[in-house]
C-alpha cells in the first residue's frame, strides 16, 4: 500500500471506531461504523490478488447491507420514541432490526457465512485486524442497547453460532479459515451474556482479542496459512513450535488456561439465573472447536512431519519478520488464570 | 429266629467280590467272567432260601449299620431295608443277570476287553441292588446315579463309534434332567421332614404338598424314559446286546418305576398326581407302541416295546396300584430280558446284521431261539397263562375297573393291541418267510453258552408268572367282580392287534408297495421328537446369545449407539455447514428471511 495512504487509512479507521463508541447520538454513531468500514476495505485489498478483491467486495456488501438495516432501525426508532440518545431504551422491532443488523456486522449464525471466505481471501495481518478490531464498535453499540434485546432471539443467534461455528471448522485445513469459524463461536459465547451481565461480554471480548492477536501473530511468523505450512513450524522458529499448545489450548477453553476464565465466568452467570441447558449444550458445542485444535497442536507440536531436506535448515537463517509483543502475549494468553480475582473485579 | 436278613447280606457282599478281586489278584486260575458269572450265580442260590424265609414269615427287615454322618440335624446311616419289594427283586435280577452274564461269555467272546465288560456290568449289578435295597434317600441317589454311570459306559463300550458316544451323552443328559427331580424332592423332605428315611418319610404324611410329589415323577419320567424324555432309550441300543437285556429292559430302567412304588403311601392321597402319572404313562406307551410299529431295526423295536411296557407299569401307579407295577416289572425282566438275548443270537449268527428287511426264514434255522423268541413275544403280549398274562391282565382289569380318566385307560388298550401287532410283525418278518440275508451265513446256535440261558428265561417267561402270584403275601386286593365283556377286553384287543397285524403283513407280500404316507413317516421318525428337540433347543439357545452378546452387546451398544452415531452426526452436520457456494445472493438472502420471520413472528 502506499506509503502516504497508509497513516490516513488506518487513522480513518480508528477514528470511525472511537466516534463509535464514544458517540451518544444514534447519526453519529452509523457515521463511525461507515467510516470504519469503508476505511477497512483497502486494507483488506493489500495484496492486490483477485481473491483479495472479492473478499473485500463480499466484505462491502454484507457489511453495507448491515448498515442500511441498522439506519433503518435507528429511524423507526426515531418514528416510534422520537428518541436519538443511543443509552435510551428502544421499542422492541427497531430493537429486533438492530440486533441483526449488529449480528450481522459481528458474523454471528445466520448471518455467519461471509467471515471464512473474507478472512481466507486477505492476508494474515488484515484478517487479525478484521477478527480483532472490528468486533469492537458493533460490542459497543450492542452494550448500549443490552437492555431492549429481545432475549430470545439473542440466544438462538448465540446457541446457532456455536454450533455453526463448531461444525464448519471442523472440516477445514485453511488455517484462516478456522480461526474465522473460531471467532464465530466466540461471538456466540459472547452474547450469550450480553442481557445477564454485559460486563462479562466485554471481559470475554478482551480475552479474546488477545487470544486471536497471539494466534494471529505466531502464524504471521511462520507465514503459514495450512496445516501443512503449520506442521513447519519446528524447523522454521523451533521454539515457537511448543507454543502453540498451549496458545492453542487457551483458545479452546480448557483450564488451567486463560481461555477458561471468560467461558467460566459466562457459565456462572447463566446458572446464576436458572439456565442450564444453554450452557451445556454451548459447552458440549465448543468441544469440537477443542477439537480441531487439538488437530492443529497434533501437526505442530506432537509430532514432526516429514519436510524435504531444503527446509530443514531454515531455523538457522536470520528472522527478519518482526515480532511485536508476541512474548508477552502468549504468556497473557495462557498464564492470566491464578490472577483471575484481580481481572474479575473489573466486572 | 430270622435267618433271611444275615443270608441276604451275605449275598449283596459277595457280589462285590470279584469287583476287589481286579483290585488285588491280578492272577486268576481260570477266566476271569467264568469266575464273576459263577459268583453271581452262587448269589442267586444264596438269596433264594432268603426270599422264601420272608415269604413264609413275612417279615419286613431294616438294618442299620454305619453310622455315615451325623449334622447337627440329619442323620445317614448305612440302611438296607428288606422289604417286600427288594427281597422279591433280588432274586430275580440275579437270575437275569446271571443268565446275561453267561450269554454274554458267548456274545462277547471276541472282545478283548470282556474282563472289563464283565466288571462294568457287575458294578452295575451292584449299584442297581444298593438302589432297591435303599432305605435312605442318600443311598437311594448313590444307587441310582450309579446305574446312571454305568449305563453310560456300557451304552459306549464301542467308543470308537461316534453313534455309540452320541447316545451315551444322550442318555446321561435326559437322566440328568430326571435328576433334577429327584433332588428337589430330597432337597423338600430335608426342609420339611427334616429326615431323608423312607420310614420317617413315608410316616409323616402331614401336609402333602404337591411339590415333592410332582418332582418324583420328573425323576422317574428321567430315569425311565417316560414320554418327554423318551429319546435315550432307543437311542441306548448302541450299546451291545447284554448291555440291553440287562440295562435298558429289565432292571435300569426300571428304577424310576421303583421310586414311585416305594414312595406310593404318599401319592395315594394325592389325586393330582395320580392323575398325571396315569396320562403320562399312557401317553408313553401309545406313542412307544406306534413308534415301534414301523422301526426296522430288532434291537430298536424291542427297545419301543420297553419303553410301551414302562408307560403300562406308570399307568398301573396311576391307579393306585403298585404292587401290581411291582408285579409286572418281575415278570417284563424274563420275557424282555430274553427277547434281547435272543436277537443277540440272531444278530451275531447273521452276521452282524440287525435290520429285519434283511432277515427271514430263521424258524427252521435257528429253532431253538426263534421258539424262545415267539414264547417271548407271547409272553409280552398276555397269552393267557404265560408270564405276562399274570401282571398284563391284571392291569387292564385294574384300569378297566377304575374311575379315573377314561381317555387313558381306551389309549392303553390300543397299545395293548398296537403291542401285539408289532410283535407278530416282527415274529412274521424274522422268522417266516423265504431269508432275505446273504446265502454264505454261517448260522449255528449250537453253544450251550448261549442256549442254556436262553432256556432258562424260556421256562421263567413261562412259569414264574405262576409261580410268584400264589406265593406271594396278598397285597392289594383285585378286582373280584366286572362284567364279561372287561375281563376279556385286553385278550380282545390283543387278538384284534395279531389278526390285523398278521392280515397287513400278508397282504404286503401280494400287493405292490406304496409310498410312505403321512401316519408311516410320524411313526417311523418316533414322532419327529428327537428331530425337532434335539437339534432346535440348543441351535435357538446359542443363535440368541450370539445376537445379544455380539450384536446387541459389543456391536451396537458399546460400539454403535453413542460415539458411531454422534460422530457421525457430527460429520455430516459439519460436511453440510461447509459445502457452500460462496453465492453473495444467498448470503443477503440469508440475513432478509430471519429478519422478515422475526419481525412478523415477534410483532
Amino acid at each position: 500500500m502506499n506509503p502516504l495512504a497508509q497513516p490516513i487509512i488506518y487513522t480513518t479507521m480508528i477514528t470511525g471506531t472511537l466516534i463509535t463508541t464514544l458517540s451518544s447520538h444514534w447519526f453519529l454513531a452509523w457515521v463511525g461504523l461507515e467510516m470504519n468500514m469503508l476505511a477497512f476495505i483497502p486494507i483488506l485489498m493489500k495484496k492486490t490478488n483477485p481473491r483479495s478483491t472479492e473478499a473485500a467486495i463480499k466484505y462491502f456488501l454484507m457489511q453495507s447491507t448491515a448498515s442500511m438495516v441498522l439506519m433503518m432501525a435507528i429511524i423507526s426508532n426515531n418514528l416510534l420514541s422520537g428518541c436519538w440518545t443511543t443509552t435510551s431504551y428502544i421499542n422492541q422491532p427497531p430493537s429486533l432490526m438492530m440486533m441483526t443488523a449488529l449480528a450481522m456486522k459481528l458474523g454471528m449464525a445466520p448471518f455467519h457465512f461471509w467471515v471464512p471466505e473474507v478472512t481466507q481471501g486477505t492476508p494474515l495481518t488484515s484478517g487479525l485486524l478484521l477478527l480483532t478490531w472490528q468486533k469492537l464498535a458493533p460490542i459497543s453499540i450492542m452494550y448500549q442497547i443490552h437492555p431492549s434485546i429481545n432475549i430470545h432471539i439473542l440466544l438462538t443467534l448465540s446457541t446457532l453460532s456455536t454450533a455453526m461455528g463448531s461444525w464448519g471448522g471442523l472440516n477445514q485445513t485453511q488455517l484462516r479459515k478456522i480461526l474465522g469459524y473460531s471467532s464465530i463461536t466466540h461471538m456466540g459465547w459472547m452474547m450469550m451474556t450480553l442481557v445477564y451481565n454485559p460486563m462479562t461480554t466485554i471481559f470475554y471480548l478482551t480475552i479474546y482479542i488477545i487470544l486471536t492477536t497471539t494466534m494471529f501473530l505466531t502464524l504471521n511468523l511462520s507465514s503459514s496459512t495450512t496445516t501443512l505450512m503449520l506442521s513447519r513450524t519446528w524447523n522454521k522458529s523451533t521454539h515457537l513450535a511448543p507454543l502453540m499448545a498451549p496458545i492453542l489450548m487457551s483458545l479452546g477453553g480448557l483450564p488451567p488456561l486463560t481461555g477458561f476464565l471468560p467461558k467460566w465466568i459466562i457459565i456462572q452467570e447463566l446458572t446464576m439465573n436458572n439456565s442450564f441447558l444453554i450452557p451445556s449444550i454451548m459447552t458440549i458445542m465448543t468441544l469440537l472447536n477443542l477439537y480441531f485444535y487439538m488437530r492443529l497442536i497434533y501437526t505442530t507440536s506432537l509430532t514432526l512431519f516429514p519436510t524435504s531436506n531444503n527446509t530443514k535448515m531454515t531455523w538457522q537463517l536470520e528472522n527478519t519478520k518482526p515480532m511485536p509483543l508476541i512474548p508477552p502475549l502468549i504468556i497473557t494468553s495462557t498464564l492470566l488464570l491464578p490472577i483471575s480475582p484481580l481481572l474479575l473485579t473489573f466486572h | 429266629m430270622i435267618m433271611h436278613t444275615p443270608i441276604m447280606m451275605t449275598t449283596l457282599i459277595s457280589l462285590t467280590l470279584p469287583i476287589f478281586a481286579t483290585l488285588i489278584n491280578p492272577y486268576k486260575k481260570r477266566s476271569y467272567p467264568d469266575y464273576v458269572k459263577t459268583t453271581v450265580m452262587c448269589a442267586f442260590i444264596t438269596s433264594l432260601p432268603s426270599t422264601t424265609l420272608f415269604i413264609l414269615l413275612n417279615q419286613e427287615t431294616t438294618i442299620w449299620s454305619w453310622h455315615w454322618m451325623m449334622t447337627q440335624t440329619l442323620d445317614l446311616t448305612l440302611s438296607f431295608k428288606l422289604d417286600y419289594f427288594s427281597m422279591m427283586f433280588i432274586p430275580i435280577a440275579l437270575f437275569i443277570t446271571w443268565s446275561i452274564m453267561e450269554f454274554s461269555l458267548w456274545y462277547m467272546n471276541s472282545d478283548p476287553n470282556i474282563n472289563q465288560f464283565f466288571k462294568y456290568l457287575l458294578i452295575f449289578l451292584t449299584a442297581m441292588l444298593i438302589l432297591v435295597t435303599a432305605n435312605n434317600l442318600f443311598q437311594f441317589f448313590i444307587g441310582w446315579e450309579g446305574v446312571g454311570i454305568m449305563s453310560f459306559l456300557l451304552i459306549s463300550w464301542w467308543h470308537a463309534r461316534t453313534d455309540a458316544n452320541t447316545a451315551a451323552i444322550q442318555a446321561i443328559l435326559y437322566n440328568r434332567i430326571g435328576d433334577i427331580g429327584l433332588i428337589l424332592a430330597m432337597t423338600w423332605f430335608l426342609l420339611h421332614y427334616n429326615s431323608w428315611d423312607l420310614q420317617q418319610m413315608l410316616a409323616l404324611n402331614s401336609n402333602s404338598s404337591s411339590l415333592p410329589l410332582v418332582s418324583l415323577p420328573l425323576a422317574a419320567a428321567g430315569k425311565s424314559a417316560q414320554f418327554g424324555l423318551h429319546p435315550w432309550l432307543p437311542s441306548a441300543m448302541e450299546g451291545p446286546t447284554p448291555v440291553s437285556a440287562l440295562l435298558h429292559s429289565s432292571t435300569m430302567v426300571i428304577a424310576g418305576v421303583f421310586l414311585l412304588i416305594r414312595f406310593h403311601p404318599l401319592m395315594e392321597t394325592n389325586t393330582m398326581i395320580q392323575n398325571l402319572t396315569l396320562c403320562l404313562g399312557a401317553t408313553t406307551t401309545l406313542f412307544a407302541a406306534i413308534c415301534a410299529l414301523t422301526q426296522n431295526d430288532i434291537k430298536k423295536i424291542v427297545a419301543f416295546s420297553t419303553s410301551s411296557q414302562l408307560g403300562l407299569m406308570m399307568v398301573t401307579i396311576g391307579i393306585n396300584q403298585p404292587y401290581l407295577a411291582f408285579l409286572h416289572i418281575c415278570t417284563h425282566a424274563f420275557f424282555k430280558a430274553m427277547l434281547f438275548m435272543c436277537s443277540g443270537s440272531i444278530i451275531h449268527n447273521l452276521n452282524n446284521e440287525q435290520d429285519i428287511r434283511k432277515m427271514g426264514g430263521l424258524f427252521k434255522t435257528m429253532p431253538l431261539t426263534s421258539t424262545s423268541m415267539i414264547i417271548g413275544n407271547l409272553a409280552l403280549t398276555g397269552m393267557p397263562f404265560l408270564t405276562g398274562f399274570y401282571s398284563k391282565d391284571l392291569i387292564i382289569e385294574a384300569t378297566n375297573t377304575s374311575y379315573t380318566n377314561a381317555w387313558a385307560l381306551f389309549i392303553t388298550l390300543i397299545a395293548t393291541s398296537l403291542t401285539s401287532a408289532y410283535s407278530t410283525r416282527t415274529i412274521l418278518l424274522i422268522l417266516t418267510g423265504q431269508p432275505r440275508f446273504p446265502a454264505m451265513t454261517n448260522i449255528n446256535e449250537n453253544n450251550p453258552t448261549l442256549l442254556n440261558p436262553i432256556k432258562r428265561l424260556t421256562m421263567g417267561s413261562m412259569v414264574t408268572g405262576f409261580l410268584i402270584t400264589n406265593n406271594i403275601p396278598p397285597t392289594s386286593p383285585p378286582q373280584p367282580m366286572m362284567p364279561l365283556y372287561l375281563k376279556l377286553s385286553a385278550l380282545c384287543a390283543t387278538a384284534l392287534g395279531f389278526l390285523a397285524a398278521l392280515d397287513l403283513t400278508l397282504m404286503t407280500n401280494k400287493l405292490k408297495m406304496k409310498n410312505p404316507s403321512q401316519v408311516f413317516k410320524f411313526s417311523n421318525m418316533l414322532g419327529y421328537f428327537p428331530t425337532t428337540i434335539h437339534r432346535t433347543i440348543p441351535y435357538q439357545n446359542l443363535l440368541m446369545s450370539q445376537n445379544l452378546v455380539l450384536l446387541l452387546l459389543d456391536s451396537t451398544w458399546l460400539e454403535k449407539s453413542m460415539p458411531k452415531t454422534i460422530s457421525q452426526a457430527h460429520i455430516t452436520a459439519s460436511m453440510t455447514m461447509t459445502t457452500q457456494k460462496g453465492m453473495i445472493k444467498l448470503y443477503s438472502l440469508s440475513f432478509l428471511i430471519p429478519l422478515t420471520l422475526a419481525l412478523f413472528l415477534m410483532m
